[in-house]
């Protein structure tokens, strides 16, 4: 296979992804007001139970761009990651076909005392890419990065901006069936976001499948042929992105405000 | 409980990843310091020279049998708590990496024990040195090493999976690793030798996993002496069976962890 060039290996329509009655419910500590004297006569830990995602059905297919849009904590995330494969699902069923690529809330640079390099070689050895494979996709990688020199110092010296430009050089150079880009773009500068947004029209149209969760509804509406709205782990609406990010913003009470279109 | 078949397969594919991430972490840690890897040697020599002035000072006399083997000993030791202190960690340190990434988390605490033995390399040269000029040189016995290496890597592996499967329920165990991995020191025959112990605590000699290789180490290096049988079984027994219980309980946990950390 070559990995330089995008080829297409799938037909548009062909199923990507499918999720049935998918629900995740997990604990998690609660603690009020942390004083000493709860320390001392409270040693047990309270927990609260949360509903992250409630009975989703959903389908996406191959030569699609899926928006998901949703207020914060409706449980994007988790749904990216329950698709991932990293969070097993409470109760439900996901189907994957394909290899998938997360870009969830910047998963490249875990280690930030490594450099660029040594994070990227990292990332994609764990992802179960051989040495040989990350060696000869490098070079491409750095220079869709942009970052220059700044590719061999540790990640802690990074911008916001340097971080989301290797993390996002990583999973679109990397040529995955599918691509899950979880709010990576709103970091990066106006030229940056658009030959991203370029690389994502190139891969729709060889037929990849991409998931794009952002609060930037502009780009969600530029780039999207297919938008789901998520509210407190239930799937609200899903269709053409115009009509969803009506209702969404609707629903917000922001349906004046310019901020809305931003990203922020 | 994943399919064991599989899931091994998906670790054998990840090797690439532990000796790289091993590598990296090793770099990081010493990196910008002066002497930079010197440390790596450094650091076990310094150790031994600490606890060889506590035993000269307790014990009132001390001689170049028994540096021996404090440095047999305490090399050794640490090959196994390094493990142990960093697998307690891998796990809830890992979290960006174990939040975005799909990949068995097994991974992790083997690279712990690879740390540790990248760790303990070194001084293996300074122990050589050290028995050379102090104990007695070279012996067969010296050819049990490989095996008893082995031995205690799946040992130092046992317990970094522990650990790092303890360290995501309960936050507080890295609180007490340092005291734990202290009085453990002071069970082992590092700063006194099995035999010099009172009756009453002999059955320290079963009930301590480290024992057993700690007084093999030590007799293979000072006295040319083989393990006996008792210290081989006793070291499949505790390394093998650790090792087992270990595993099963991580396997069965690791689906989780990303919720929890």
């Amino acid at each position: 296979m070559n990995l330089l060039s995008v080829s297409d290996q799938h037909n548009s329509g062909d199923r990507a992804i499918s999720i049935h009655d998918l629900s995740l419910t997990y604990l998690t500590t609660v603690e009020r007001k942390p004083t000493f004297r709860q320390a001392l006569t409270q040693t047990g830990r309270k927990t609260r139970e949360v509903k992250a995602l409630r009975g989703i059905n959903l389908e996406i297919p191959y030569g699609s761009v899926l928006g998901v849009i949703g207020a914060n904590g409706a449980g994007k995330s988790s749904l990216m990651r329950v698709i991932s494969g990293i969070i097993p699902p409470t109760s439900g069923r996901v189907e994957v076909e394909g290899k998938i690529s997360t870009l969830l809330a910047l998963g490249v640079g875990f280690n930030p005392r490594l450099t660029g390099r040594e994070n990227v070689i990292l990332g994609g050895l764990a992802a179960g890419l051989t040495r040989e494979e990350i060696q000869s996709q490098f070079d491409e990688i750095a220079a869709f990065a942009e970052i220059g020199d700044a590719i061999d110092s540790p990640m802690k010296t990074y911008s916001s901006g340097m971080y989301s430009r290797l993390a996002f050089a990583v999973s679109v150079v990397v040529e995955p069936d599918i691509l899950i880009i979880d709010e990576a773009l709103s970091t990066g500068d106006a030229k940056f976001k658009k030959k991203c947004l370029e690389r994502i029209k190139s891969l729709r149209s060889h037929n990849r499948a991409i998931i794009l969760v952002s609060h930037a509804l502009a780009t969600v509406k530029e780039i999207c042929n297919d938008v789901v709205w998520l509210n407190q782990g239930e799937l609200m609406m899903r269709g053409a992105p115009g009509q969803v990010i009506t209702a969404y913003k609707e629903s917000l009470q922001v349906a004046a405000s310019p901020a809305a279109d931003e990203d922020v | 409980m994943p399919k064991l078949g599989e899931y091994f397969k998906q670790v054998w594919r990840r090797r690439s990843f532990i000796a790289e991430f091993s590598r990296s972490e090793l770099r990081a840690q010493n990196f910008g310091s002066l002497f930079g890897q010197l440390w790596l040697i450094i650091n076990p020599l310094l150790l031994a020279l600490v606890y060889f002035l506590l035993i000269m000072v307790i014990g009132g006399s001390a001689d170049g049998r028994r540096f021996a083997h404090l440095t047999a000993g305490l090399f050794l030791f640490y090959l196994v708590t390094n493990s142990l202190t960093m697998g307690a960690k891998s796990i809830t340190s890992g979290g960006k990496l174990i939040l975005n990434s799909a990949f068995p988390r097994f991974v992790l605490p083997i690279s712990a024990t690879v740390i540790s033995l990248f760790k303990f390399i070194p001084t293996l040269v300074v122990l050589g040195i050290i028995t050379a000029l102090l104990a007695s040189p070279l012996s067969p016995a010296l050819l049990f090493i490989p095996a008893i290496l082995i031995l205690a890597l799946l040992l130092s592996l046992a317990f970094a999976l522990l650990f790092a499967t303890l360290n995501v329920y309960f936050r507080d165990t890295k609180n007490f690793l340092p005291y734990l991995t202290r009085a453990w020191l002071y069970l082992s025959p590092v700063l006194y030798e099995t035999s010099s112990l009172k009756p009453a605590l002999t059955p320290l000699k079963y009930l301590n996993p480290l024992s057993p290789f700690i007084d093999s180490w030590s007799g293979i290096f000072i006295e040319g002496n083989a393990p006996s049988l008792t210290a081989w079984a006793l070291m499949f027994a505790w390394s093998i069976g650790l090792f087992l219980l270990a595993s099963y309980l991580f396997l069965s946990r690791e689906r989780e962890f990303a919720l929890r950390i």
